[in-house]
């Protein structure tokens, strides 16, 4: 389309030689633009320009000599269980564990670890936890505050887990590992009066939340 | 001097520069084309904020369907060759040429082990997915006797003895690759056997997410 061969009128010769009609040299590139277009097309789509980001995971090891281990304060663990229909259940420390629940988002699991940690660190004053690196620049540490436990339960998808496995780079938890959920915790979700040591007024605010 | 008589007919447009500019394109998406991989199992990943790129070669990567089914991947021709040999041996097989040069060329794999042969002899996609309905077969309760384990463990040592021999040069690194709605309880499966098996440091594919910003704190 971009040369259209006209028919030369040749200045309409009057009854002179016929001679051959002079060809037009131009090509007419339509269809190799677009055959170009074609295979652009198909290489941006086969393409792939964002390489998939990876997360790293380390697993606790599985015969590890427990004697070595430090006993972490109680008041300053959190369990996470993820429940089904993306939500969290989440409880403090053990002894008169209060069960709650909540969700995914910004305002939710992100708040309850957050504010474990303001906690911990009124009830433990940590300011040596902030501490110079090397270069000079003062570091937040709090997310060392905190121990967090993420337990997904059965009926949890693995989205469920990344999710919280996220949530704990994004508040920059250090110390975390996931665990199995235990069958006392499990009745904890069904009835949070029988498990981990419930008065009635807590069971209550349990359960309308 | 006679008049310029205006020019009839159409008017001729030079596709020169456009021709141009679609060849440069056209050379840019073709060099830096990586085809998409065909994976045996379409896994549609969740989203985090990690920024660390996967790598390109020397991954194991553990594929977890939405029904659980685990598929193994790995990158690399000579490691898969050294692979099928290794297991074919190992377990008498009995493979043809042809089916290992299939296997070596392939991509994700997610049948048992007595059924390999068959999925490697066909070209029909539908039978392949019937044969892969599964995935590769997870005892959890015994560890020698998990298929998977096994072939995670024979593929690491493929992959260290193409290390030995400098046909690969990098540190490959397993990563897991399930889908969002992936039941937990499948993953952990997986999981629990890396973790048998010794291996504690492991990668979860995800997609990226934006960084929440300046709203916390």
């Amino acid at each position: 389309m971009a040369e259209m061969q006209v028919a030369d009128s040749g200045g309409g010769k009057k009854g002179g030689k016929v001679r051959a009609k002079k060809m037009s040299t131009r090509i007419d590139f339509t269809p190799m633009v677009d055959l170009g277009f074609l295979l652009i097309t198909f290489f941006m789509l086969t393409t792939t320009l964002a390489k998939p980001q990876i997360m790293a995971l380390v697993m606790p090891e599985k015969d590890i000599d427990k004697t070595d281990l430090e006993p972490v304060k109680e008041s300053k663990v959190l369990t996470l269980m993820l429940g089904k229909d993306d939500k969290v259940y989440w409880y403090e420390g053990i002894t008169d564990a209060k069960l709650d629940s909540t969700d995914f988002s910004a305002e939710g699991l992100r708040k309850v670890i957050l504010n474990k940690m303001d906690k911990v660190e009124q009830q433990f004053g940590l300011e040596d936890y902030k501490k110079k690196n090397k270069e000079g620049v003062e570091e937040d540490l709090k997310g060392s505050f905190v121990n967090v436990i993420i337990k997904p339960t059965k009926e949890s998808t693995y989205k469920n887990l990344v999710d919280a496995l996220d949530e704990m780079a994004i508040t920059k938890v250090r110390y975390y590992v996931i665990l199995d959920v235990s069958k006392l915790e499990e009745d904890f979700i069904k009835n949070p009066a029988g498990g981990l040591k419930f008065s009635a007024e807590e069971q209550a605010e349990a359960t309308t939340k | 001097m006679p008049k310029h008589k205006p020019k009839r007919g159409a008017p001729t447009i030079d596709m020169t520069a456009m021709t141009d500019v679609a060849f440069l394109l056209l050379t840019f998406f073709m060099l830096t084309a990586k085809m998409k991989p065909s994976e045996s199992v379409v896994v549609d990943t969740p989203s985090s904020i990690s920024d660390t790129k996967l790598p390109d070669a020397g991954t194991l990567t553990l594929l977890v369907s939405k029904e659980g089914a685990v598929h193994l991947d790995m990158v690399g021709q000579h490691t898969r060759k050294y692979l099928i040999e290794n297991v074919d041996t190992a377990y008498k097989l009995n493979l043809t040429p042809e089916q290992k040069v299939r296997f070596a060329n392939g991509t994700g794999f997610g049948v048992s082990r007595e059924k390999l042969k068959q999925f490697l002899s066909t070209e029909d996609n539908a039978v392949k997915e019937a044969l892969q309905k599964n995935g590769i077969p997870i005892d959890t309760a015994d560890i020698n006797k998990s298929e998977l384990a096994d072939w995670i463990h024979r593929a690491r040592l493929a992959q260290f003895e193409m290390k030995k021999q400098d046909i690969v040069k990098e540190e490959y690194v397993i990563v897991i690759k399930a889908d969002r709605s992936t039941p937990y309880p499948a993953v952990q499966k997986v999981i629990n056997t890396l973790v048998d098996i010794n291996v504690n440091k492991f990668n979860l594919i995800t997609n990226t997410e934006a960084k929440p910003g300046a709203e916390k704190e």
